[in-house]
């Protein structure tokens, strides 16, 4: 049943609606058979290009190629993708069975064609007993499997999905995108799967597309866009709680300095801005505020005994069950959150010290970009 | 628990309320006839007293009118009769003293009405006693009401047949006393005026005389008795036809001078009966005693089980009060007028006839056969065509203007501007566009070389030109109602199906007529309702002309009412038109309750 997966190439592909520029020049490649998933938040362009590789919006300039061929004078219908919708738009005139077959109706298959194909996804989808309701009468999982089914049926080249587990609640979402992920791989048709969830991005695409303002900020693994965000708007969009971020700025004698640290060597740059995630912060608790217990023995997250970088001061702890999120009031005038097990018991007022994994932080030119991974300070700044 | 008492007693007080309402009703009907019948005594009595005054009238004479029910007495011996009722002759000089004995008719007691009450006394209680359910909610106990109204109505309806009956006896007697009271004062050589006097004509007293044309009732049946009365059917200015026509003018048969005689004081005898139309129709009040009697069982019935809560009485009577005044208004402006009209399509009612004979369902009878009214029926049916056409004009007028740009709101304003506009200026205006002579249409048509059409003056195109009007005055209200409809679809429908490659007319089919079914619907019916209720164009237009081709159902009633002022027969015609629109309406809110379950 499943073809040739087609490859989608947009080039230059630009967007405008009056004063606001939707979609800004974006050139993108999505491998045949590939999952990629176009993320970024509100507004950023990524509804408007899948509307685009769709048919659905006429771009202003660039080429949408599906396959081999240039879309530029084709119609959606005839582009050989199929959409599935944030809101399903499940005709509610028509019973599923209508709903599922109506791609093929309007392309003159015959009945009998009709029938068995719908039946065939329905099975497929577990839809087999709903076949002669109306969307009315199903859940919003129902009406979002039907959905998936109505893009199934066809049998498309592409699978576009646009934000489509933005109805469910958390578990069924967690449900479906694992049933997203199965059918793929079951399919291996190409998909391009819209979302404004990063956890979903990097949980289902093979490669991510972070948008903002209408521009592809980076194109990679979900791996590489977490461990080497192109920029710090990559770095602040992905993960959770987002990247810890620390302003340098070059001193008297050529050294980039912000907060505690003075980083030495050539850097060209004026000023940089230090990132750290969260999980690569490794926290000790040294002393306790009050006449209460102190800790007995210095608790140390992270198990190595390196030395600390800094000390701060708990203002307030989120208990995660899994993990802590301890916020920082540094260094400097920055807050960092840093993530601990949690077995460290580390409460509100701690004075804690923290110690960085200098390996894995990034440094951001003022343009935002990054420049590479920090090394680690030199010696204190001088006073 | 005490609230399941009361409750298992409401059907019992409504059981006995119905019983005693019954009987009450049943008084009254019986009270009609008796007075009616103690009223033609006392005529008759007076009849016989003016006779036995006349020169050449004879002692038998008199008894002989009066069937030897009469005595002939000494004035001192006036009103004492035993069993008798003695008068003093009217206006004329006691020359006798003259005793009639009632009529022994024998009482026909109306047994049908008295069983049905006391078989739907009987229901109730068993109803009531059959009932093993848990007290229902302190509602309107809307089932003892229905029961208790229906009950009234039969028994109301049954009991005004009886006395109608009863009364239509009397009122034949009369005319057959009358009849003889003016053969024998014309055989006396009386002249007309006096016989018209003994035969107890309203114009005896001089009131009417100077009212030849005044137009006086009398129920179908003693109509066609007297056309079919060989004495009558002779009399030169008797218009009075066997079957249908049933009024009389009552023309000057008295004032032809001294040398008329029997024969044509005989020609106006029907006025006789006038006596009878005054006491008829008892069921005015039988009805709306009945009413009050319903309103306040079911008060009494609402507010019984509520009285062992105090709370909640206090709650609903103040609920009640609030509603009073918008309810006593709705009562009287809107179901008032509903019901009156009701009650006078039942009747022969006319503006200029104060009798108004109950004629139960003849109107409506009458109407079956009535070609007018049928030709006025099809002309609005095929006036209602111009709907399905302007919904199709304005479907396309509002796909057309979707996108909203200047030009196409404009062009939105102009089209809706006729939906704010008087029906009498559109109609002054079109007449005047339409006009065969100098009209701009024909002018335009004449410019380019075409005939003058008669769009108003043919009756093969009249209504067409009116249907034409009707089109160019709804497209715009449709075409606002339709772009509200569009609106309401989800543009997201029309992607996925535009993605699933469907084209304009298959998105068309499958997307934007389903999704206006209900608007569709709403315009379909309101506008066909609309239809049915034209008036204001054919009355300033063409007032139903010509040759009726364009006289619609509305108009119809219009100049049956107020022109020929037949409003027992127009109140039938609005009533079938109501039930034409109401089953409309109906069908209407089905559909509606039916989708809304689905969507």
């Amino acid at each position: 049943m499943t073809r040739e997966p087609r490859a989608v190439v947009l080039k230059g592909v630009r967007k405008r609606f009056g004063d606001v520029t939707a979609v800004a020049d974006v050139d993108l490649e999505i491998r045949p058979g590939e999952l990629m998933v176009l993320v970024g938040p509100s507004g950023c362009g990524k509804s408007t290009l899948l509307r685009l590789i769709a048919g659905l919006e006429e771009r202003d300039a660039g080429e949408v190629w599906i396959g081999d061929r240039c879309m530029d004078e084709v119609a959606p219908g005839g582009r050989d993708v199929a959409m599935v919708f944030q809101s399903y738009a499940l005709y509610p005139h028509m019973t599923v069975a209508e709903n599922l077959g109506f791609g093929l109706r309007v392309r003159g298959a015959g009945t009998p064609a009709i029938e068995g194909r719908v039946r065939e996804v329905a099975d497929v989808l577990g839809l087999r007993g709903l076949l002669s309701r109306r969307p009315g009468q199903l859940s919003g999982g129902q009406q979002q499997r039907v959905a998936l089914g109505r893009a199934m049926v066809r049998d498309p080249g592409v699978f576009l999905f646009d934000e489509p587990l933005s109805n469910l609640d958390a578990a069924l979402r967690l449900q479906t995108r694992d049933e997203i992920a199965a059918l793929h791989r079951r399919l291996g048709t190409t998909m391009i799967f819209v979302t404004h969830d990063q956890v979903e991005a990097l949980s289902l695409g093979q490669r991510v597309a972070v948008m903002d303002r209408g521009r592809v900020q980076q194109v990679g693994t979900p791996a590489e866009v977490y461990e080497r965000p192109a920029n710090l708007f990559v770095a602040g969009f992905v993960g959770s709680p987002p990247m810890n971020r620390l302003h340098l700025v070059r001193g008297r004698d050529g050294r980039l300095a912000g907060g505690p640290f003075v980083f030495p060597g050539p850097l060209d740059h004026r000023e940089a801005t230090l990132g750290v995630r969260p999980e690569d912060l490794t926290l000790a608790v040294v002393t306790r505020p009050g006449p209460g217990p102190q800790p007995d023995s210095v608790g140390m997250s992270g198990g190595a005994h390196s030395s600390a970088e800094f000390t701060a001061t708990s203002l307030r702890v989120e208990s995660l069950g899994s993990e802590q999120r301890v916020h920082l009031d540094g260094p400097g005038e920055a807050a960092w959150v840093a993530r601990a097990p949690s077995a460290l018991r580390v409460a509100a007022g701690d004075r804690v010290e923290v110690a960085v994994v200098w390996e894995r932080t990034h440094l951001f030119g003022p343009d935002g970009s990054r420049i590479g991974a920090a090394s680690r300070p030199g010696g204190a700044s001088p006073p | 628990m005490r609230g399941a008492g009361a409750a298992r007693v409401i059907p019992l007080v409504a059981a006995g309320a119905a019983a005693a309402a019954g009987v009450l009703i049943l008084v009254v009907a019986a009270d009609a006839p008796s007075r009616a019948r103690e009223h033609a005594t006392r005529e008759e009595a007076r009849a016989a007293a003016s006779l036995y005054e006349l020169p050449g009238v004879t002692e038998a004479d008199v008894l002989s009118l009066l069937g030897g029910r009469a005595r002939i007495m000494a004035p001192e011996a006036g009103g004492a009769g035993p069993g008798a009722h003695a008068y003093r002759a009217g206006a004329l000089e006691p020359a006798a003293w003259i005793a009639v004995e009632p009529r022994d008719e024998g009482s026909r007691w109306p047994w049908a009405p008295s069983v049905l009450a006391l078989l739907g006394a009987l229901c109730m209680a068993a109803w009531a006693a059959g009932r093993r359910r848990s007290p229902p909610p302190p509602r309107f106990p809307a089932a003892p009401a229905f029961l208790c109204a229906a009950m009234f109505a039969l028994v109301a309806v049954t009991a005004q047949q009886w006395a109608r009956g009863e009364l239509e006896a009397i009122s034949t007697s009369r005319l057959a006393g009358g009849l003889r009271a003016a053969e024998i004062a014309g055989a006396a050589g009386a002249d007309p005026e006096a016989a018209a006097r003994v035969a107890g004509l309203p114009w005896a007293s001089g009131a009417a005389l100077g009212e030849p044309d005044r137009i006086w009732t009398m129920p179908r049946e003693v109509g066609a008795a007297i056309a079919a009365d060989p004495r009558l059917r002779s009399a030169p200015r008797s218009t009075v036809a066997a079957g249908g026509a049933i009024y009389h003018r009552g023309t000057v048969a008295l004032r032809r001078g001294p040398a008329v005689r029997a024969e044509t004081a005989a020609d106006t005898l029907h006025l006789v009966f006038l006596g009878y139309e005054e006491t008829t129709s008892p069921a005015v009040a039988l009805i709306a005693s009945s009413l009050g009697c319903v309103l306040l069982v079911s008060l009494v019935l609402f507010l019984l089980p509520l009285a062992a809560r105090p709370r909640a009485l206090s709650r609903t009577l103040a609920a009640w009060g609030f509603l009073t005044p918008a309810a006593a208004l709705l009562l009287l402006f809107t179901f008032g007028p509903l019901l009156f009209s009701l009650w006078i399509s039942l009747h022969d009612w006319r503006l200029v006839d104060p009798a108004h004979p109950f004629l139960g369902l003849a109107n409506y009878r009458a109407l079956l056969g009535d070609g007018a009214w049928w030709s006025a029926v099809r002309n609005t049916g095929v006036f209602t065509l111009h709907v399905p056409l302007a919904m199709a004009v304005a479907l396309s007028l509002a796909l057309l203007t979707r996108e909203s740009r200047r030009a196409v709101r404009w062009a939105r304003l102009a089209l809706f501007l006729p939906s704010i506009t008087s029906v009498v200026a559109i109609a002054v205006i079109w007449k005047w566009l339409l006009n065969d002579g100098y009209g701009l249409a024909n002018r335009v048509l004449g410019a380019i070389g075409l005939g003058p059409v008669a769009w108003l003056s043919s009756p093969d195109i009249a209504l067409v030109s009116l249907m034409v009007i009707g089109v160019w005055m709804v497209v715009g209200y449709q075409m606002v109602v339709f772009q509200a409809g569009l609106a309401a679809i989800p543009r997201v429908w029309y992607d996925a199906a535009t993605v699933d490659g469907a084209g304009p007319w298959q998105r068309f089919r499958h997307i934007t007529l389903p999704g206006l079914r209900h608007t569709l619907f709403f315009v379909l019916v309101t506008s066909v309702i609309g239809s049915f209720q034209v008036f204001g164009l054919v009355y300033v237009m063409t007032e139903g002309g010509p040759l009726g081709a364009t006289d619609v159902a509305v108009y119809h009633i219009y100049r049956e009412a107020w022109e020929f002022l037949r409003f027992g027969n127009a109140a039938a015609m609005s009533w079938i038109l109501f039930g034409v629109v109401f089953a409309a309406t109906w069908l209407h809110f089905r559909f509606l309750e039916r989708r809304g379950a689905h969507a």
